[in-house]
């Protein structure tokens, strides 16, 4: 009996995830990537696991999934995290005004934080600013983004996924009604052109979803906002330092190994594949960033790189499955079958964003298996085969 | 998939790949000048051996080979032998400590001190050698 | 205001078919980017087909080794204006000693699996770092990090230690400075059966002391130390056999 067959076109957080989840469902999966894995935007994540906090007073729906995921990642993926919890910090009168707002909020998604007296907050972090107002402490947590995307592509693989990387697709092949039936790529590596079958395919490019339904005259309304991110070269804190504010510029220090990450900064473009950074963004990010943590000015400078968000545009036609992210079942949409776009979210619910996915792909196959991927321990990273073969 | 039966763009061979220190640390470059100079000792054992060999030949051929040696270009290359076995010495002395896990943060300054030795050494000799 | 400097870069270009040669492409550049947001333009704006990998951007990765001018480097976080100069050359290549996929992508699948071999860890306690007498924390914080806490390991995986050493350019089957560490890191007495592994003939005993991994490695791991703490480990672990205290 032969198994459906997807196509999952990008192998980012999205794409894995959903190649992982139909995969243990029992489809037949194929992932091209026209890079390596991850080379998008989902590499660049500075890692944030989120606790949800940052988006408890204004984005609620946000705010629990991310605090639900973040629990369920911290099970099935523990060598890919630094799970040592975070705080949110206020500098100033109106970061301490935000904090009523901020604790209602995260109550109201049942997100489990603790006020922290100023002294609590400095014991547990000396090198944050002496003079800070409010502190709480959160469960944030930091990863290791291509770990991450490695270890959900290494499962998917060990159930029968098909990985081709440096595969880049030409065109979505479509027969008389204009229905997708797959997709005809270009393979990197030795310059040749092929087509692939499937009964489904899944646009799982993040901010290039646009350009890949525009193939069929799809409509996408994903709106790339990049953001710059600098790392610096020494380890200050044991945890996340937040700031207490509404999300804004600058307000998030990741540690990681023995370097922090400041980000970031919200702008719109028009080239995705090249997004340079703005000189003026970076001095941003120390500027806000030392007025958490002051010694980060002493701190050398290691690297500085833009991150492209795929936010969903407001006002769009989708089926939203939730407001964080985005699915559009072509079909519905456009009256293209055979084609699904996923897009928007955030890194950490890449695996609720694969399963929302999967359970619309399964059931435009025929099939009703439940999805598992929260239970399911991710094997090692370091399983991943990345030339499986060429297509 | 492209395998390249050389891992090098420029497909030398790799036999000779490791004399690699050009703008590398030098621990690198000690590890490069203790093969160098081994292959060096190495050839001079050998032409040793050789000329060792013309004492057989009874005295007027080694009253000859005395004279030849005694010229300013042997005198340097022995100089050159004395600054290879010196440092190849000194530096295996290093790589024994360190290979044992003794002074592996100090293996940097070891490998200054042996250079500085060998400096010093060979300076003496060549003195003595070109003034005797 | 940015400078801007004009560089050529000499980039390796193989595939399938095509033998390894260098191309070369100049771009107008601010030296304090980095040389990976230079190749990403070669890519971006000058030639589509390049082959290269990357992920992160920021040193977590591991995915953007590559040769600079002859030297293993991490391109993002490794900057133009420290491997050249205005005018001035660089030249790019992939790692060695791992098979070439093309142009500057090389399989490490080997590496992966050799780092699983010896189950080298990937996450450990918070302050922990190589030796006792480094911290990971360079302002030190006024108090050790909670029991509880833990961090990724430094070793991304990157094998930059793996190309830098000489050792495999004629010894594939030697398991590698990252191997090694990863085999120190996880630790004999956890582990028995490493023992055959790093006493073997593929193990601790085939390097060369070049202490090169040790020079390239952009994350702290220390591999030519670690791989003589092994050694100190296993001759001690034979005193005690032969002097039979147990071990």
């Amino acid at each position: 009996m032969t198994k459906p067959k997807a196509i999952v076109i990008g192998a980012g957080f999205t794409g894995v995830a959903t190649a992982h989840d139909l995969a243990l469902r029992g489809v037949d999966v194929t992932v091209v990537e026209r890079g390596p894995l991850a080379n998008g935007t989902s590499g660049r994540t500075h890692g944030l696991l989120h606790s949800g906090s940052r988006y408890a007073v204004n984005d609620k729906e946000s705010a629990e999934e991310c605090i639900q995921e973040n629990m369920i990642l911290r099970k099935i993926v523990p060598e890919a995290i630094e799970p040592n919890g975070g705080l949110f910090v206020g500098i100033n009168e109106s970061d301490l005004a935000y904090g009523e707002a901020f604790i209602e909020g995260n109550e109201a998604c049942n997100i489990p934080i603790r006020e922290l007296t100023k002294k609590e907050a400095l014991e547990l972090e000396p090198n944050l600013n002496p003079n800070l107002l409010a502190a709480f402490w959160v469960p944030d947590g930091t990863f290791d983004p291509l770990r991450l995307a490695m270890a959900f592509a290494a499962t998917a693989q060990s159930n029968g996924a098909k990985f081709y990387l440096y595969t880049e697709v030409l065109e979505l092949i479509q027969d008389g009604q204009g229905n997708v039936k797959g997709v005809r790529v270009l393979d990197r590596m030795t310059d040749k052109r092929t087509e692939l079958y499937a009964d489904v395919v899944v646009n799982a490019t993040g901010a290039w979803a646009g350009q890949i339904a525009e193939n069929v005259g799809a409509q996408v309304p994903v709106k790339p906002t990049p953001g710059v991110m600098v790392a610096y070269g020494k380890r200050l804190t044991h945890r996340v330092v937040n700031r207490l504010n509404k999300p804004g510029d600058g307000d998030i220090i990741l540690p990681q190994r023995r370097m922090m990450v400041v980000g970031t900064t919200s702008y719109e473009v028009e080239d995705l594949d090249y997004v340079p950074v703005i000189e003026e963004q970076v001095d941003l990010m120390l500027t806000r960033g030392s007025e958490l943590i002051p010694g980060l000015k002493e701190a050398p400078q290691r690297g500085a790189y833009t991150a492209t968000r795929p936010l969903i545009g407001a006002g769009s036609s989708g089926r939203s499955i939730a407001r964080t992210f985005k699915f559009f079942d072509h079909k519905e949409s456009d009256g293209v079958d055979g084609l699904v776009t996923i897009t928007g979210g955030k890194a950490t619910t890449l695996r609720l964003m694969g399963e929302k996915t999967a359970d619309v792909v399964v059931k435009k196959l025929g099939m009703d298996t439940p999805g598992r991927t929260a239970e399911v321990r991710l094997i090692s990273y370091r399983y991943f085969v990345e030339n499986q073969g060429r297509p | 998939m492209t395998t390249t039966a050389r891992t090098d763009p420029h497909a030398r061979s790799n036999f000779w790949k490791w004399f690699d220190a050009f703008r590398r640390a030098p621990g690198m470059w000690a590890y490069s000048l203790n093969r160098l100079s081994a292959i060096g000792l190495t050839v001079y054992l050998f032409l040793h051996l050789v000329v060792l060999r013309t004492l057989a030949d009874g005295p007027q051929a080694y009253d000859d080979f005395v004279a030849l040696v005694k010229s300013p270009v042997f005198v340097f290359g022995e100089l050159v032998v004395v600054i290879g076995g010196v440092y190849h010495g000194l530096n295996g002395l290093r790589v024994a400590l360190t290979a044992f896990g003794i002074g592996v943060p100090y293996q940097k300054h070891m490998f200054y001190a042996v250079l500085i030795i060998t400096a010093v050494v060979s300076l003496v000799f060549g003195i003595h050698m070109f003034t005797a | 205001m940015a400078e801007k400097w004009t560089v050529t870069f000499l980039i390796n270009r193989q595939k399938d078919g095509v033998e390894p040669h260098f191309e070369s492409f100049q771009l107008e550049v601010n030296p304090d980017e980095y040389v990976l947001d230079a190749i990403e333009r070669v890519w971006a704006f000058h030639d589509r087909s390049l082959l290269f990998r990357h992920a992160c951007h920021h040193s977590t990765c591991g995915a953007c080794g590559m040769r600079v001018n002859g030297v293993e480097k991490l391109t993002c976080i490794t900057t133009i204006r420290s491997v050249t100069s205005d005018g001035g050359t660089v030249k790019v290549e992939p790692l060695r000693n791992f098979p070439v996929v093309g142009d500057l992508v090389v399989d490490m699948t080997r590496l992966y699996a050799r780092m699983e071999m010896v189950k080298a860890p990937s996450v450990i306690p918070l302050d922990e770092a190589p030796k006792p007498d480094t911290s990971v924390f360079d302002i030190k914080p006024d108090h050790d990090a909670p029991d509880d806490m833990i961090r990724l390991v430094d070793c991304i995986e990157c094998g930059m230690c793996v190309s830098a050493c000489p050792v495999p350019l004629t010894t594939p089957e030697y398991l590698g400075p990252a191997v090694l560490a990863g085999a120190q890191h996880q630790g004999l007495e956890k582990n028995p059966s490493l023992l055959e592994l790093v006493d073997g003939p593929n193990g601790v005993w085939r390097c060369h002391s070049a202490f090169e991994c040790t020079a390239v490695c952009p994350s702290n791991v220390e591999p030519g130390w670690r791989i003589m703490d092994l050694r100190k480990q296993l001759v001690k672990k034979r005193f005690q056999r032969l002097f039979g205290r147990g071990g």
